[in-house]
């Protein structure tokens, strides 16, 4: 009987292997069925699609961008206000975002209260910034200045978010350095926590910038100005051309300022180095000066 | 009066005893050494006499006045240097002034031309002082671990606690950092207590010795008294031969 334990050990794992199987099947078949009632919701129709395909296609002819519109009706200086939109409103957005953020985390104002300030911040994310454009028309009408403030209110609520969850990733050794040096409570919240992630809050910064130019686009399409307004007038217009220009205009934006901003991130990210751009260019004289030397 | 005078000191979390009825003193300048195998109670007993934890029991007093929280004359040295990676050298040393910084000025680190000065000066008791404008990440473990000393001297303390300093470094890294330790404590007069558990480096820089063993003082006395038999009470059980033999290894790696 030597082999009995393990004989047991085996019939108890293959129970546990075959609850677990149940559970998959049972996962998966709610899943086809949250699914299918999904699809009927949103009254899905394959055979509809089919006998609709052919009016597409020939749709999809008009589709050729007219790339003398780009020109002609300045679209680069449209995606221009497009993109001062997106600064703009995540510059607005930043500070409250911050200190919100920073509020918001656990470790920095104790646990219920911390919730006053998440809760804020909920309500602005809750609101897409499409809707916080709607409800700011009354203040400063369709403009892109009504866009600019909808999507500073909106990062409020997304970046300290992120601002808060990178600050419960800080480990408590710098914190507790900070605290024996007789530093204040604001102090060591400074020193002690955000040194830790300043990096990263930059990063994260960039990244909600890229997100705020793609929604200040789509605010656009709602008369917020820049090159969205420019597609939705050339859409009822019905001149394609035109609007496939805007729309190629808008490809370029989003692929410039990702690439730009998803650049300097992973300089970030990887290096680390603040100051390395900077070192490499103030240091330059003095490494030339060093080397002749030698 | 005692630098640091500890009295009848427990401390349990929940069911285990951290630290049972510790009692001793430490008199001013004193370069004291708590050894003791890991677990055995030394960081939590010099937590509590930083004001870190707070004892179950008993009570700890830091030039006469009983330790309540943490407090600007105790300076700690930690075993991960909990200096600041995306600083320099510098910035890091400046944090120890922070005690007597307002929140403005430390922010814009508008810091009296005198703190700039002494967290040079304390760069240079570590040997630090031309590395002061390097980020404090890309240094190596024993450099980390002076820019952490280089702190808590630049908070001016009359106190120097330092936990388990050399515990990740290599053994010439760990003698760079002690020897450092005990220059800087000796020059400005300071009283120091470090936490260690190799015992070759307490005999080579200590003068007081403090064992523990599961939380009990079982051992305080100088370094006349630190015989085979008190180390072998303290680390029970260990091959006494090899560990010799360890000690001879470290001796070449550094002689």
């Amino acid at each position: 009987m030597s082999s009995s334990p393990i004989e047991q050990r085996l019939a108890e794992i293959r129970l546990t292997r075959r609850v677990r199987w149940v559970l998959y099947a049972l996962g998966v078949v709610l899943f086809g069925a949250l699914l299918y009632r999904s699809l009927i919701a949103v009254e899905f129709s394959a055979s509809d699609l089919y006998q609709q395909w052919p009016i597409f296609v020939d749709a999809l002819r008009n589709y050729v961008p007219d790339w003398w519109f780009i020109v002609e009706r300045n679209l680069f200086r449209e995606s221009g206000i497009t993109l001062a939109i997106g600064f703009a409103g995540t510059v607005f957005g930043i500070p409250l975002a911050l200190l919100l953020g920073v509020l918001g985390s656990g470790r920095v104002t104790p646990f219920p209260f911390n919730f006053i300030f998440r809760g804020i911040m909920g309500v602005s994310r809750a609101i897409p910034a499409l809707v916080w454009f709607l409800i700011f028309l009354p203040l400063a009408g369709l403009s892109p200045l009504s866009a600019t403030i909808a999507v500073a209110v909106s990062t409020i609520g997304n970046l300290g978010r992120l601002f808060t969850d990178e600050l419960e990733e800080v480990s408590d050794g710098p914190i507790e350095a900070m605290q024996t040096t007789g530093a204040s409570k604001s102090q060591t919240v400074i020193f002690g926590m955000l040194s830790q992630v300043k990096t990263s809050f930059v990063a994260w910064t960039l990244y909600i910038f890229e997100v705020n130019v793609r929604v200040a686009v789509t605010l656009g399409l709602l008369g917020g100005g820049g090159i969205g307004e420019i597609i939705q007038v050339q859409q009822g217009l019905r001149n394609f051309p035109n609007m496939m220009a805007g729309i190629v205009v808008v490809l370029v934006l989003i692929i410039a300022v990702e690439m730009v901003s998803q650049r300097i991130r992973s300089y970030l990210r990887e290096d680390k180095e603040a100051g390395g751009l900077i070192q490499l260019l103030v240091g330059f004289p003095q490494r030339m000066a060093e080397s002749a030397l030698k | 009066m005692s630098a640091i005078r500890v009295e009848n000191l427990t401390k349990r979390f929940g069911e285990t005893v951290a630290l049972d009825d510790v009692s001793f003193e430490v008199p001013e300048g004193e370069f004291a050494i708590v050894l003791g195998v890991s677990g055995s109670g030394k960081s939590t007993l010099l937590r509590c006499i930083n004001g870190l934890t707070h004892p179950t029991d008993g009570q700890v007093f830091v030039q006469g006045d009983p330790v309540t929280s943490h407090r600007d004359d105790v300076a700690m040295v930690f075993q991960q240097h909990n200096i600041i990676g995306g600083m320099s050298a510098y910035s890091n040393a400046l944090t120890g002034a922070l005690g007597r910084t307002d929140l403005l000025r430390s922010v814009l680190r508008l810091n009296k031309r005198s703190d700039k000065v002494r967290a040079l000066e304390a760069l240079d008791t570590v040997g630090l002082l031309g590395e002061a404008e390097q980020r404090a990440g890309r240094m190596s473990g024993g450099q980390q671990q002076r820019v952490g000393i280089a702190r808590a001297l630049v908070q001016e303390p009359d106190i120097l606690l330092a936990d388990e300093p050399v515990a990740s470094l290599d053994p010439g890294s760990s003698q760079t950092v002690m020897r450092y330790l005990r220059g800087a404590a000796e020059e400005r007069g300071l009283t120091a207590m470090i936490s260690l558990h190799q015992v070759n480096l307490a005999r080579q820089f200590g003068e007081r010795f403090i064992g523990l063993a599961d939380g009990e003082v079982v051992f305080d006395g100088y370094s006349d008294e630190l015989t085979f038999d008190v180390i072998d009470r303290l680390y029970g059980g260990i091959d006494m031969e090899e560990f010799l033999a360890g000690e001879n290894g470290h001796s070449e790696v550094t002689g």
